[in-house]
């Protein structure tokens, strides 16, 4: 009887402990974090795969052999938002879309959650430049953090805003 | 034999006119704005709630796409560079609608789900005098995330531009 009471609960606090480790694994995010950069750092193509630090007050992305820096103190504006988005994507996404009997749409509904992470700067001469990446959920806010620390600006504070691409239900438009 | 003549007149009368109204119209159609180059200052969302990404986005696929539209100078908001031009434009943008959209429901629906975006870009001169006016919106009805509706307004935006604009170069 109390072996089955010890089993009962170690199995209760294992599935306990799945639950909250990767909550605070993604939190964490002390080193280079797995992003894709989908916009706006110059000499990095759209929708380029690397990972993201804050390293001596810059904001370092580094994709392949090449690397950009931006400096944390040009940034005017930092902002987090939760997004989410196909768990099956790319060519195959798009192909699944022409599977029979709407298999493709049954794979649509399928979603994975991420974070999205949209730094504002100004480059030498002034120009204003936007820059948005995607990366695991939890991990925006800790770079926002970083950055907010070593001399970025934000507008918005608090806790990352649900984004509104990720919606699933269709908000009303808003009109001026 | 009259009648014949008379129709065949009728006819060539018709074709003239037929073939004359597009000449007609391509000279009625107003000359194009002298823009040596071109600013582009942040879009404006102050009454609407536009996500961060959003605005972003909307900024920086408008600047290159009226880059890739023959633009060779475009400078971004702020840039002290273009206060020495001459014959500079200023393109403000202000968003006017906005509907989120939702790109699960467009997978799994088709017919709903769309994202659109609405955008006031306001030409003028350095002075704040208006050059050009227009609404331009970007939708994204079917394949694609919620931003690509983005892409769909920078285009339409530089094709505006490039209707009314001529730059050295590309008259």
């Amino acid at each position: 009887m109390t072996s089955r009471t010890t089993t009962v609960l170690v199995g209760v606090a294992s599935l306990f402990a799945g639950l909250v480790i990767p909550v605070a694994n993604a939190q964490r995010a002390s080193g280079p974090v797995k992003v894709v950069q989908l916009t706006g750092l110059v000499g990095v193509k759209d929708n380029a795969k690397g990972t993201l630090s804050v390293e001596n007050g810059q904001l370092h992305f580094v994709h392949g052999k090449a690397s950009s820096d931006v400096s944390a103190s040009s940034m005017q504006d930092v902002a987090t938002a939760a997004d989410s988005q196909r768990a099956v994507g790319g060519t195959i996404g798009l192909m699944s879309m022409a599977a029979p009997y709407g298999g493709g749409r049954v794979l649509s509904l399928f979603r994975t959650k991420i974070d999205t992470l949209t730094v504002q700067y100004r480059d030498a001469d002034g120009g204003l430049h936007g820059a948005i990446f995607t990366m695991p959920v939890g991990t925006a806010e800790v770079i926002k953090k970083e950055l907010v620390a070593h001399g970025a600006h934000t507008t918005a504070s608090g806790e990352p805003t649900p984004a509104a691409s990720s919606s699933s239900s269709p908000n009303k438009e808003q009109k001026q | 034999m009259n009648r014949i003549l008379s129709a065949g007149f009728r006819l060539s009368v018709f074709t003239l006119i037929f073939a004359a109204s597009p000449l007609l119209a391509q000279k009625s159609k107003p000359a194009k704005i002298k823009a040596a180059a071109l600013q582009v200052e942040m879009i404006q969302s102050d009454e609407i709630k536009l996500p961060a990404e959003f605005q972003v986005a909307l900024y920086e696929n408008l600047i290159r796409q009226l880059e890739e539209n023959g633009f060779s100078r475009v400078y971004r908001d702020g840039d002290r560079n273009a206060a020495s031009v001459a014959d500079l434009v200023v393109l403000h943008s202000t968003v006017r609608g906005f509907k989120a959209g939702s790109e699960r429901a467009r997978q799994v629906t088709t017919v709903s789900g769309t994202t659109s975006i609405t955008v006031r870009c306001q030409f003028t001169s350095p002075d704040g005098t208006s050059l050009l006016e227009q609404d331009v919106n970007g939708k994204v009805r079917f394949f694609g995330g919620n931003l690509k509706a983005t892409y769909d307004f920078a285009k339409k935006a530089a094709h505006v531009a490039n209707q009314n604009f001529s730059t050295p170069g590309r008259e």
